[in-house]
């Protein structure tokens, strides 16, 4: 694979100009690539501050969440990351929806990344439903035209009713979730995060759920899973990655989970 | 962006677009009754030269009050996904200066009909009047500059340094007096006058008040200097703010 890697760049170079779209026809057959990436956190005991630094009692405390991964995803693959508390699932997903900067290593990554973990973040309070689905389309990375286009199917599948109109501090839980999740799935995305929140709503609304994301499965979506509920996702995914400490401990097909379950007890 | 913020911002207030006015009349209302009584200022209208350094003053500080503490603010946003950082500061710029030009416009009709009833110009006057009053279009764009870079910066230093945003609630009121919005710098001993120019804001609101109200410039030269410092500040929020966002996440 990173033999590759060069002839891919200069066609790149050229193809940008000449296409319109280069969303998707940029990708070549990996999606996501990681190589040699580090994340480094400053633990913070409290708030930081100005007047701390300028007399010099910084906690230099420094920890490593993810220490050194590799890792290539191609295109269409369904991975599932897995892997205790405090392994560095959270932050490796964050690094690959952009959410933040590795501190050392390349990251790749070839298509629009919409996660599903946080479905109520960028909703505002105060505006209508309406509004936010045109603030949160913008969030995960839609176009206006596409918005447009999308919000009565969005509504439909949210099935938030005459509440469209109501600014979203009348909504229940359930109906922000919904929307939330709504946006997403219309967004069209190259490559989908999930972890295993689809507990939300209500049978029905869970149904609906799990067949949008069947969707996803039979297209050939890239998904990226983290999870805890080795029910839920060992017969979906094809790939599995176990993560400790911040390093691939294991890489590879349904025998990872078997040697994951061992060390449970 | 702009748009949720205005609306945001006027969803509850019954008196909606009335407040955008209203707001700076009262501030120049109270101020201009106090210092007439303890400031000789040597301008015609007092009131009319409060509210013209008033309006871009309350444009910047509004904006970068509320910028600097934003990143922290709209925490849930910037955990959601990898839009561009910089969109949520500008949609507060955009949106406070879309306010201000609206509140602008109202004034520039009260000063036209100032002239017109009581200095009594004639159509040719009127008319070089209105031209000159165009230059302060420029001065809004300076002002917007001025505006993002500070917003720029002290965001970005926020999200790392938090009390970043005590100094700055700290320092506007101060700032406030170290700008001519309510005295003219011709009030000042001369070594202090030239001294404020250090504040890039000094030179922007004599400009205004040159453009609106005649009024002269205590030292052109300084002014360029203002003008020197603003695009300096713009680069360097620029600068930092781009350095940093990708690590806000970390940090928030």
């Amino acid at each position: 694979m990173p033999k590759q890697q060069p002839k891919k760049r200069t066609t790149r170079k050229k193809s940008q100009k000449t296409v319109s779209k280069p969303r998707t026809e940029l990708i070549g057959p990996l999606a996501v690539s990681l190589r040699s990436v580090k994340k480094r956190y400053t633990l913070h005991h409290e708030k930081p501050t100005f007047v701390e630094k300028f007399f010099g009692q910084t906690y230099n405390e420094q920890f490593m969440a993810i220490d050194g991964i590799d890792l290539s995803i191609p295109k269409g693959q369904k991975v599932a990351i897995i892997g205790r508390n405090g392994s560095g699932k959270t932050t490796l997903l964050k690094i690959i929806c952009g959410v933040t900067k590795q501190s050392q290593g390349d990251v790749r990554v070839n298509g629009r990344v919409v996660s599903l973990i946080d479905l109520e973040a960028g909703f505002h309070p105060e505006l209508t439903g309406y509004e936010n689905i045109a603030l949160n389309g913008l969030l995960v990375g839609m176009s206006r035209s596409e918005i447009k286009e999308r919000t009565p199917q969005i509504i439909e599948f949210a099935g938030i009713g005459s509440f469209i109109d109501a600014p979203l501090f009348t909504y229940s839980e359930g109906m922000k979730l919904r929307l939330g999740f709504s946006v997403a799935v219309h967004a069209d995305p190259d490559i989908l995060v999930l972890d295993e929140m689809i507990a939300t709503g209500d049978a029905n609304f869970q149904k609906k759920c799990f067949n949008r994301i069947e969707e996803f499965f039979h297209q050939n979506k890239t998904i990226i899973t983290v999870s805890h509920v080795m029910s839920f996702i060992e017969p979906h995914y094809q790939r599995f990655v176990w993560l400790e400490k911040g390093k691939v401990k294991l890489d590879g097909g349904k025998e990872v989970v078997a040697a994951y379950r061992k060390t449970w007890k | 962006m702009t748009l949720k913020e205005i609306k945001a911002r006027y969803k509850k207030a019954v008196l909606g677009f009335l407040w955008i006015f209203l707001n700076p009349v009262l501030q120049m209302l109270v101020i201009g009754f106090i210092f007439q009584f303890f400031v000789p200022v040597r301008v015609d209208n007092y009131f009319l030269f409060l509210f013209t350094g008033l309006l871009p003053w309350n444009f910047f500080s509004y904006s970068v009050m509320k910028n600097t503490p934003i990143m922290t603010n709209e925490r849930s946003m910037i955990k959601k996904s990898n839009f561009p950082r910089e969109s949520i500061v500008l949609a507060v710029v955009f949106s406070n200066l879309f306010h201000m030009m609206i509140a602008w416009m109202l004034l520039l009709l009260v000063l036209i009909g100032d002239k017109v009833v009581t200095e009594h110009y004639s159509l040719t006057q009127l008319t070089d009047y209105s031209i000159r009053l165009l230059y302060t279009l420029p001065l809004i764009g300076w002002l917007t500059l001025l505006t993002t870079g500070f917003s720029l910066l002290f965001a970005a230093l926020n999200v790392k340094y938090r009390d970043v945003n005590f100094l700055v609630q700290a320092v506007m009121p101060l700032w406030f007096y170290a700008t001519p919005i309510v005295y003219t710098l011709q009030l000042l001993p001369e070594f202090f006058g030239s001294l404020l120019y250090l504040n890039p804001m000094t030179g922007l609101i004599e400009l205004f008040h040159a453009v609106v109200l005649m009024q002269p410039v205590y030292d052109p030269e300084l002014v360029i200097l203002d003008v020197f410092l603003s695009v300096v500040l713009f680069f360097l929020g620029c600068w930092i703010f781009i350095r940093e966002a990708p690590y806000f996440d970390d940090w928030v």
